[in-house]
């Protein structure tokens, strides 16, 4: 009896050992695919907004009724949220989007500046380059548009439930006359019960 | 019956002939390779010939730049006095006042410290030549007197008076910038004028206002036998040399310029009537970055070029408002508008009389 148990014992040791070693376990999912492992912001938010903020901006009176692509730029997006969200992603989403459109032109922002005034400076100031060849100073466009937002979050818990609503603005600016040109928001509802 | 069968011969004879006539010159012409001949007639028909262009074209002048410039000499003078009994004697000793030598013959084109003006031509206090002039022009109410020390001497019957006088003498200065009208010139040959060229004017040694008198110089006969004459007064010319920080970076950038206004009239030499008048500006630029912190200096003949060359355009343009100008008649196709209206105005059949 005392041998049964003790072969029994050695056994499940060997195998709980075996589960151990073994690691975690990976898989690939669908990047697309709805993410509701908990209520805070998440891929399927980024996802809705950038879908809906790109398709209600290529709509727009200065985007469709233009005859040639508007120049645009990007500028903050600012994360009123308690959360930590890096709201360039959001802004670079849309962005990849509305280029892929080809109604839109987009010119460098100003967190892009460095690496832009970088290579102008190494072609043109470093006498190392042919003229003709030349990528001249003076001469990059200037953005018609620029693109500002932000995104706020109200938060509600008790002992049962978390309820997080998210809100996304984003505005078109003409950057000669000031004027909104075009505004439109996202919200987003997420309830997590225990 | 004869007589009209052979008439009738004849006649048939003749019209054959003429039908023959008529066919062959096609056949010759296809032989000769239709596609390249016509292109060849096309063109010819489109094409300004020279030499009629120069025969129809009105001749024009174009003025070097006029300017004028006030310029103000610092002056001092200490004169001596010594009166004795029956005689009077004074002398008169200039000094010059520190000039930085350099700032004295800096100019705004050549980026120099005194570059919002023109070269001002210091005189030289101590050369008696230019002093005695001075003094002798100079009214002694412009000058502020500084010290007035009478000094006596010990003896009653002779003493010493010193007066030192210091200010500035005000001085206008009168030429011509040579640089900025060439470009002008070339864009009035490019739009099919003759450009004569004009004799210099010099300034005489007390010139005034008289020198922008184009009238009087064409009257002398300075334009030759010009039609027109364009004539330009600088109004301003002005060096900037600024830098601001690129944002989002942690550059900055050196923004030199130099830009120039120049106030234009075309006058028609016959009736001296001014047919267009107008203010055209050039500007040369520079962008550095970084450029204050590697101490970068900027090629003021490659600025003044760009000025020059945009001065022309400027011109150009508004020349072009006016209706003097259309286009240029090489690169432009609608060759019948292209020369001017102001030429077609001046045909007898159109030609306007204007009143004075």
């Amino acid at each position: 009896m005392n041998a049964r148990k003790v072969t029994l014992l050695a056994v499940l040791f060997s195998s709980s050992f075996l589960l151990a070693c073994s690691g975690p376990q990976v898989r690939y999912g669908d990047a697309k695919g709805v993410e509701t492992v908990n209520a805070n912001y998440g891929s399927t938010d980024l996802q809705m907004i950038a879908e809906s903020m790109t398709r209600s901006l290529l709509q727009s009176k200065p985007i469709s009724a233009s005859k040639d692509a508007p120049r645009v730029t990007l500028a903050e997006v600012k994360n009123k949220t308690s959360e930590y969200i890096d709201t360039t992603v959001i802004t670079d989403k849309i962005r990849t989007q509305l280029l892929k459109s080809g109604q839109v032109r987009f010119a460098v922002s100003i967190s892009e500046m460095q690496n832009q005034v970088d290579e102008l400076k190494r072609q043109n100031q470093t006498g190392l380059y042919k003229s003709s060849t030349i990528s001249k100073t003076g001469n990059m466009q200037g953005a018609q548009y620029r693109i500002e937002g932000s995104i706020a979050s109200i938060v509600k818990t008790n002992k049962d439930v978390k309820d997080v609503y998210y809100v996304f603005n984003l505005n078109l600016i003409d950057n000669e006359s000031g004027l909104i040109e075009w505004a439109d928001e996202k919200e987003i509802r997420k309830t997590a019960t225990r | 019956m004869r007589l009209i069968q052979n008439g009738l011969l004849l006649s048939a004879g003749v019209l054959v002939a003429l039908l023959v006539g008529c066919s062959s010159a096609p056949t010759t012409k296809s032989q000769l390779g239709d596609g390249s001949q016509n292109g060849v007639s096309t063109s010819k028909a489109k094409l300004i010939n020279a030499e009629i262009l120069n025969e129809e074209s009105k001749s024009i002048a174009v003025t070097d730049i006029y300017y004028k410039k006030e310029g103000k000499n610092s002056s001092f003078v200490e004169e001596t006095r010594n009166k004795s009994e029956s005689t009077s004697a004074s002398a008169i000793t200039p000094q010059v006042i520190a000039v930085d030598a350099d700032k004295a013959n800096s100019s705004a084109l050549t980026g120099g410290p005194n570059s919002s003006a023109f070269p001002v031509k210091f005189t030289n206090l101590a050369d008696p030549a230019s002093t005695s002039s001075i003094a002798a022009q100079t009214p002694d109410a412009n000058l502020p007197k500084v010290a007035d020390s009478p000094v006596s001497n010990a003896s009653s019957s002779a003493s010493s008076q010193t007066v030192k006088k210091s200010g500035y003498e005000s001085k206008m200065e009168y030429g011509e910038v040579r640089y900025l009208a060439s470009p002008i010139r070339g864009v009035l040959i490019n739009s099919g004028y003759k450009v004569v060229q004009a004799k210099p004017s010099v300034p005489t040694q007390n010139q005034g206002d008289e020198y922008f008198d184009i009238v009087q110089r064409i009257k002398a006969g300075d334009f030759g036998d010009a039609n027109y004459v364009l004539y330009g007064v600088l109004e301003e010319i002005s060096f900037t040399d600024n830098a601001d920080d690129i944002p989002g970076t942690k550059s900055s950038s050196q923004q030199v310029a130099l830009d120039v206004v120049v106030d234009f009239n075309l006058v028609d030499t016959q009736t001296t009537q001014i047919v267009a008048s107008f203010i055209a500006s050039g500007g040369g630029h520079d962008v550095r970055i970084d450029g204050r912190d590697n101490n970068y200096k900027p090629s003021m003949a490659k600025l003044m070029k760009e000025a020059s060359l945009s001065l022309a355009e400027d011109v150009a343009k508004r020349l072009q408002d006016q209706n003097f100008v259309v286009a240029n008649p090489a690169n432009d196709k609608r060759t019948e508008g292209r020369n001017y209206k102001r030429r077609l105005d001046d045909d007898a059949s159109s030609l306007k009389v204007y009143g004075k």
